[in-house]
């Protein structure tokens, strides 16, 4: 790694040098806890901080927005003119997070990947420049929620940035990690580094690792069971008790990739088709015109969720997993079934069920056949 | 992923071109309007462009269109008609706003579609085999491109059977064909419906029931079995064939999913471990059964 130094409070010149050449989003902080990405201009340029609580809604609407317009159909006499939305400026994100980066890799494998590539995920994608901190902060970035360290996406992202910022104290550590990064860091603004920062870096991400809550280590585990089928429908049953759907968990995932298409008129005159985030929690998801709701009940909607984040079928088809343990739908569910929760309640429900040697009988007949309800 | 990054060497825009934007119709024009049976319609149609109607016929037996009702949206529907005939059509029903808009359009209207989506069914994995359909009300759509595409590769399969059930005699589809598969030698074709009438003399009662009038004989070794219909028949109709000795593996249907996008984006159509609109609409009995959700 080639890594190159600046001091801290010197990231106004990295923000600078990137608005030359992008439209720049960074996180800021509200008025109280709350953290937002917005854009960067001249004006708030000096409020952006490396150190800050992750935002909840994160910087995947930067690849794939909340609402997107994908093309609009006007009328020409007898003929139709159907035209695709104009292509977009090129982005930077500044600050994102390990696990972000992550998500934007896994969404990356989603939509650029298999027979189809989305080509208004690839447009945005193509100009989208990244630029990585790494949490080291215990008290501003990490939160109770967190567990990227068993998701294996961080505290420090290993690829997927363009270049990644880790503060040393007083000090930045800058790697880059593409070649647009590469070419960035010949800036005469950076200094080499030496052994001893390469060090340090080490030091603090030690530190760093060893201050998450421990209790999620058991992903792999929930990984093999929900493969096998091997979770209780009791499991099911009661995260679907719990589950309020309020679709929140999806909207603040940075890696679930769901949406549905919509066409309406617009002031215009014209059709415009548009795309929007959707959610399987929800009730209409898969419910086809006349009714029929192939999957009816709350609790297959929950699971579902979980079996397509989790299965071992969908990891190796996207070879990453749907969920970079960033812990923001924990921290917004009503229900407690966020990711970390309920893999605390997969295994502390199966390990028990699959130890316990009395009535083995009942326990098998509880199981679900693999793949059945999913 | 192979990425540069940076703005100067970002490269044309995969959206701006028809060729490499999949959520882009093109548009079609319809020929003319044919009633099928009551809320079902017929529409012939082709495609402006030359060069999109000549890639699009390359499509298979099974396989699906995304079709845009300007100003209404899009849905899914099936190719009923097979690549070796000349004309293309959809055969749909009513049943929601997109639907009814379709049912609006005349000779002369535009549309849109893209596509063709879907794995459609393997006809060549099916040769030497004896090919036996088996269908209700418009479950005769998905599966009419089939039976027409082995008619006209009919030295590649062994026996040809259609089994065709409807509610009434006015709800049977595709009425010419039918007449001509009655008629024609190298198919046999059986019907039934559940309430006769109209002078009906043929068969009454369930679809299932044809497999053991008198004079049928369906063939069970080296025979592979299509399935469409509404989800109680196919209950039904599965458990016949399989009773008669007919593995699961050798029982072909295709499911209906909710939507949206066509080509295993948007996450609407994914059940177990399967993208309907990707690795579907054709599945075995087998699949099916392990996918686990109702059919
Ligand atoms: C692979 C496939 C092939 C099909 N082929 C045919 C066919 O040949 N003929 C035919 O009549 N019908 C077919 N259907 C069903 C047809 O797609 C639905 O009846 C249609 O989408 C209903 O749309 P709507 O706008 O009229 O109803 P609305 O209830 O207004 O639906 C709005 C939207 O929801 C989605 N949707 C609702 N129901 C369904 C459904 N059952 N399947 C998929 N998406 C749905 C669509 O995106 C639709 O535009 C097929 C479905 C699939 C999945
Ligand atoms: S499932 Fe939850 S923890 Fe995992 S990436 Fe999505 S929001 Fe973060
Ligand atoms: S229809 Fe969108 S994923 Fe299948």
């Amino acid at each position: 790694m080639r890594a190159r130094i600046l001091a801290s409070h010197q990231i106004g010149r990295i923000l600078e040098r990137l608005r030359r050449d992008y439209e720049v989003f960074a996180p800021f902080q509200g008025r109280g806890r709350d953290t937002f990405f917005d854009r960067v201009t001249a004006e708030n340029q000096d409020q952006v901080q490396l150190h800050l609580p992750n935002p909840y809604y994160p910087p995947k609407r930067y690849v794939l927005p909340h609402l997107e317009r994908l093309m609009t159909m006007r009328r020409e006499g007898a003929e139709w003119r159907i035209e695709p939305a104009p292509d977009v400026q090129p982005r930077a994100i500044f600050g994102i997070r390990s696990c972000d980066v992550a998500g934007i890799r896994h969404l990356d494998r989603f939509y650029l990947g298999r027979q189809f590539l989305d080509p208004y995920y690839a447009r945005r994608r193509r100009g989208l420049f990244l630029v990585n901190v790494v949490c080291t902060d215990l008290e501003r970035d990490i939160n109770e929620e967190c567990f990227c360290v068993c998701a294996d996406t961080g505290p420090a992202a290993a690829e997927g940035f363009d270049l990644q910022l880790m503060d040393l104290g007083g000090e930045l550590l800058v790697a880059a990690g593409s070649a647009a990064g590469e070419a960035f860091l010949a800036d005469p603004m950076f200094q080499r580094g030496t052994p001893e920062h390469l060090e340090r870096r080490r030091e603090i991400l030690e530190r760093t690792r060893r201050s998450f809550r421990a209790t999620t280590g058991w992903f792999s585990a929930t990984v093999r069971y929900i493969t096998r089928g091997d979770v209780l429908d009791a499991t099911w049953t009661e995260v679907g008790h719990r589950c309020l759907e309020c679709g929140g968990c999806t909207y603040v995932c940075p890696a679930c990739t769901c949406f549905t298409v919509s066409d309406r008129p617009t002031a215009s005159g014209e059709i415009e088709r548009v795309r929007l985030w959707d959610a399987c929690a929800l009730n209409g998801f898969t419910r086809m015109a006349g009714g029929f709701n192939p999957r009816r009940a709350v609790h297959d909607r929950r699971n579902r969720r979980f079996f397509r984040k989790l299965a071992h079928y969908f990891i190796q088809r996207e070879l990453s997993m749907a969920c970079v343990g960033c812990g923001r739908c924990d921290a917004v569910c009503h229900g407690e079934v966020g990711m970390p929760s309920v893999i605390e309640m997969i295994r502390r429900a199966t390990s028990k069920a699959i130890s316990a040697p009395a009535a083995p009988a009942a326990a098998a007949a509880a199981q679900p056949e693999p793949g059945r309800k999913t | 992923m192979p990425r540069e990054g940076a703005a100067a060497e970002a490269g044309p825009d995969p959206a701006a071109d028809p060729r490499t934007n999949i959520y882009l119709p093109r548009l079609a024009v319809v020929d003319r309007v044919v009633d099928e049976i009551a809320d079902v319609r017929t529409l012939f149609w082709h495609f402006e462009d030359p060069e999109a109607q000549r890639a699009f016929r390359q499509f298979r037996p099974g396989q699906f269109a995304q079709v845009t009702v300007f100003g209404t949206g899009e849905f899914p529907a099936s190719l009923p008609a097979s690549p070796t005939e000349a004309e293309t059509f959809f055969t749909v029903r009513q049943v929601g706003s997109c639907t009814a808009a379709l049912h609006r359009l005349r000779a002369g209207d535009r549309f849109g579609v893209r596509g063709p989506y879907g794995n459609g069914f393997r006809m060549d994995d099916f040769a030497g085999q004896n090919l036996v359909f088996v269908a209700g009300g418009i479950g005769l759509i998905p599966l009419r491109s089939c039976i027409l595409y082995a008619l006209a590769h009919r030295s590649q399969y062994g026996r040809i059977l259609v089994f065709y059930g409807a509610k009434t005699p006015r709800e049977l589809m595709y009425r010419e064909n039918l007449r001509s598969w009655e008629e024609a030698a190298g198919i046999e074709c059986h019907l039934t419906v559940d309430q006769p009438g109209e002078g009906w003399t043929g068969h009454v009662g369930v679809v299932g029931g044809l497999f053991k009038k008198p004079g049928v004989q369906v063939p069970i070794e080296n025979t592979t079995a299509f399935v469409c219909g509404p989800p109680v028949m196919f209950r039904f109709v599965i458990r016949d064939l399989t009773g008669m000795g007919l593995s699961p593996q050798r029982i072909y249907s295709t499911l209906e999913r909710y939507m949206k996008c066509g080509v295993g984006k948007c996450g609407h159509c994914c059940i177990g471990v399967a993208y309907v609109c990707l690795d579907g609409p054709v599945f075995t009995c087998e699949q099916i059964q392990k996918l686990g959700e109702d059919i």
